[in-house]
């Protein structure tokens, strides 16, 4: 399945770091590797040398303890968010209730100005510019590494969140942030596939691999795929069994390439993330999905639909992508305190199951059980599978942060896929 | 003696006080930009954020990210060319699609809307009321599986149809370029062929030709500039769009030069090639226009 070595347009990129160290890491033997081996890889380039190597990558493997930032200090204790100020909140689309919004603008009398964006690249650019003044930002946790190396998020003051205590033991000292000095867990999600059993007649759990339904030609033209470029790696590299859904090897690189680009070309695929809209709409019957967007589904059905014909699929074994959002507050913003209180609102269950309500998407935090979420009515019985439990992130695969050299040889295989050829 | 020579003095620095104000906004707003742009063209890059660094001096540019684009294009792997061509072909049925709907419109309404004219014009301006957002989204309802459009096309004993005009259909997206920039071509063609003169066109008639012939021979010719600024206004923002196809297509197999752009405008690493393109889409865009301008000159010149 893998490209010959001669064809490894993946790494012809402009970036003769990028050719250079993976070239170099290739030859190190690079065949499945090591968080030390790619960072040497990336780090044996003189120029760019003291830079990269300075790189850290969290992993569930090497879990990080980020230094207190010295140019950004955390808030002092005690204060209280200014009447009349303003809070800049800087999230997906649709990825905080309004609800919310307005009754924490009533309750601490603070203005809150949502901005949205539309993918993390997008995000990151506008971040990096400081001067849009954004308190919080929703990151994952693969870019959460550039985000404090580049001095660009502020550390938390825990003393401001007591709710804190409501999360999942297992999400309070998380390995990409050891003793949560940066981050809370915002949200949980897997990343499978949803479709409509009224368009789509293959049994898709029953098939020998499910992912293969993304390629199956019967559905060309009629399918979406979503418009971030890490996940749409790993859902090639996850269909042919490479669980390393963040390998470097130039060899899988190139055969991400040769996949994504033969998915444009047979399947046509909208490439988008609106799923959670377009796919009640009946614009397509069949994508890859966010488990949040799959609970979201039945909210925008129309009214004569039944919810019964929704489906979500994830590997039954847990050997999938399964990644939790992350809220901080930016170094940028003007309003920390609030910033923290509002975190902190985020983290009360009943804000929280307000937030769900609207978003889809799963806060980790323990009043919101399997059982309870189906019981009260939050997700049907029909996308359970879209609901996970804190052994879905011991089993489960997250994307991580790739060494820039990677990151560039993708970005650049994704760049050609979207070109359209 | 002196009032004469203090008056010439003061043409003489009338003209260029005039023009000032369009020269500072010029300035501005168009080459203070565009350095920009090639700055970070011709920039590095951040190596952890992958943010885009400028490069002010010239003598420090690096072509690398220009070279990396026009590799691309014309290059082995030329994965940028089908999206250029596209454009291409989607701007140019969708401006000769604007010009056969305006034309008319324009031409009815500067000729025989009388005491409507008025109305009509505001009727056709009506549509800038409307952000261009808002005009594409009520598109995206109309078009999307269960909407009026492919209600209307099974209405009756017809069969049900289930075209998916929102997943990458070309016809979609060059119909959404059409609706959006028709009233920009509206406005330039409708005061061109406003200010034709009723005696050249009754002097014609005068003279033995039929209507036809009058505007084979007369109107057409006389509107031949208006028609040719009205394709500009319109086929230049066309070329840079990229949210109709976004909205109406979200598909690769239609992407357009625009899309490239925002595409690597938004992307670490990558923002310095949206300015490759940008540079591009300058100097094609620039070309016609110059052999445009230069042409009109030739023929006022041969007239006087």
């Amino acid at each position: 399945m893998a490209a010959e070595p001669e064809r490894r347009p993946a790494l012809s990129g402009p970036s003769r770091l990028a050719r250079r160290s993976v070239l170099k890491g290739a030859l190190a033997g690079l065949a499945l590797p090591t968080l030390d081996s790619i960072l040497a890889a990336c780090g044996g380039d003189g120029g760019a040398k003291a830079n990269v190597a300075a790189e850290k990558i969290p992993a569930p493997d090497n879990p990080i303890r980020w230094a207190v930032s010295k140019a950004n200090p955390p808030i002092d204790s005690g204060l209280t968010p200014k009447r009349g100020s303003t809070l800049r909140i800087y999230n997906y689309a649709d990825y905080v209730s309004p609800q919310v919004l307005k009754d924490f603008e009533k309750k601490y009398g603070v203005d809150i100005r949502l901005s949205t964006f539309n993918d993390a690249d997008e995000a990151l650019t506008k971040i990096a510019s400081k001067n849009l003044k954004f308190d919080l930002y929703f990151p994952s946790y693969d870019s959460l590494g550039r985000l404090i190396q580049s001095e660009l998020v502020r550390p938390l003051n825990h003393d401001y969140l007591p709710n804190a205590s409501n999360l999942w033991p297992s999400l309070r000292d998380p390995w990409y942030d050891l003793g949560a000095r940066y981050t809370v867990p915002y949200t949980i999600y897997s990343t499978g596939i949803g479709w409509r059993t009224d368009q789509v007649s293959t049994d898709i759990p029953g098939l020998d691999n499910p992912y293969d339904v993304l390629w199956d030609r019967q559905y060309a033209g009629d399918m979406a795929i979503l418009d971030d470029w890490h996940t749409a790696i790993a859902m090639v590299l996850l269909r042919n069994g490479e669980l390393n859904i963040n390998s470097t090897d130039p060899k899988d690189i190139a055969l991400v390439r040769e996949q994504l680009l033969d998915l444009r070309t047979t399947m046509k695929p909208r490439v988008t993330i609106s799923m959670y809209t377009e796919l009640p709409a009946g614009q397509y019957g069949l994508c890859q999905m966010w488990s949040g967007d799959a609970i979201n589904l039945p909210y925008y059905l129309p009214k004569k639909t039944s919810s019964d014909i929704l489906r979500f699929w994830f590997p039954p074994d847990g050997k999938g992508e399964v990644d939790n959002d992350l809220v901080v507050c930016l170094a940028q913003g003007e309003n920390p305190v609030a910033a923290h209180f509002f975190v902190n609102e985020l983290l009360d269950p009943d804000v929280a199951g307000r937030n769900f309500g609207f978003t889809g998407y799963q806060p980790p935090l323990n009043q919101f059980t399997p059982d309870r979420l189906v019981a009260d009515g939050y997700v049907p019985e029909n996308l359970a599978t879209a609901i996970l439990e804190p052994r879905d992130f011991e089993r489960g695969i997250p994307l991580l942060q790739l060494p820039a050299s990677a990151d560039a040889a993708y970005h650049q295989v994704w760049q050609e896929f979207k070109s359209g050829g | 003696m002196a009032e004469p020579r203090a008056s010439r003095a003061g043409a003489r620095w009338l003209w260029p006080l005039l023009a000032l104000p369009g020269t500072v906004w010029l300035a501005v707003l168009f080459v203070a930009p565009l350095y920009v742009v090639l700055a970070i063209l011709f920039g590095t890059v951040d190596p952890i954020l992958r943010q885009p660094v400028p490069v002010w001096n010239p003598l420090d540019w690096d072509l690398s990210q220009f070279r990396y684009v026009w590799q691309h294009i014309v290059g082995e792997n030329p994965f940028f060319r089908p999206a250029l061509l596209r454009t291409v072909v989607y701007v140019g049925v969708a401006s000769l699609l604007c010009l056969l709907v305006a034309y008319p419109v324009a031409y009815y309404t500067a000729r025989f809307a009388g005491r409507w004219k008025g109305v009509l014009l505001a009727a056709l301006i009506a549509p800038f009321w409307i952000s261009y957002m808002m005009r594409m989204l009520a598109w995206v309802n109309l078009l999307q599986a269960d909407g009026l459009v492919n209600k209307a096309l099974s209405v009756g004993w017809l069969p049900d149809v289930h075209r998916a005009w929102l997943n990458g259909q070309p016809t979609t997206v060059v119909l959404g370029l059409v609706y959006g920039y028709v009233p920009y071509m509206i406005l330039p063609l409708f005061a061109g062929l406003d200010r034709t003169p009723t005696a050249v066109l009754e002097a014609a008639r005068d003279l033995g030709a039929n209507r036809w012939e009058t505007f084979r021979r007369v109107t057409w010719p006389m509107s031949r500039a208006a028609v040719v600024v009205s394709l500009l206004v319109t086929t230049l923002p066309m070329l840079g769009d990229y949210f109709t196809n976004d909205l109406l297509s979200g598909s690769p197999a239609t992407s357009m030069v625009g899309n490239l752009i925002n595409n690597s405008v938004l992307t670490p690493g990558q923002t310095g090639q949206a300015g490759a393109f940008v540079v591009l889409i300058l100097i094609v865009s620039i070309v016609p226009m110059v052999a445009y301008v230069r042409s009109t000159r030739a023929g006022s010149e041969v007239q006087s």
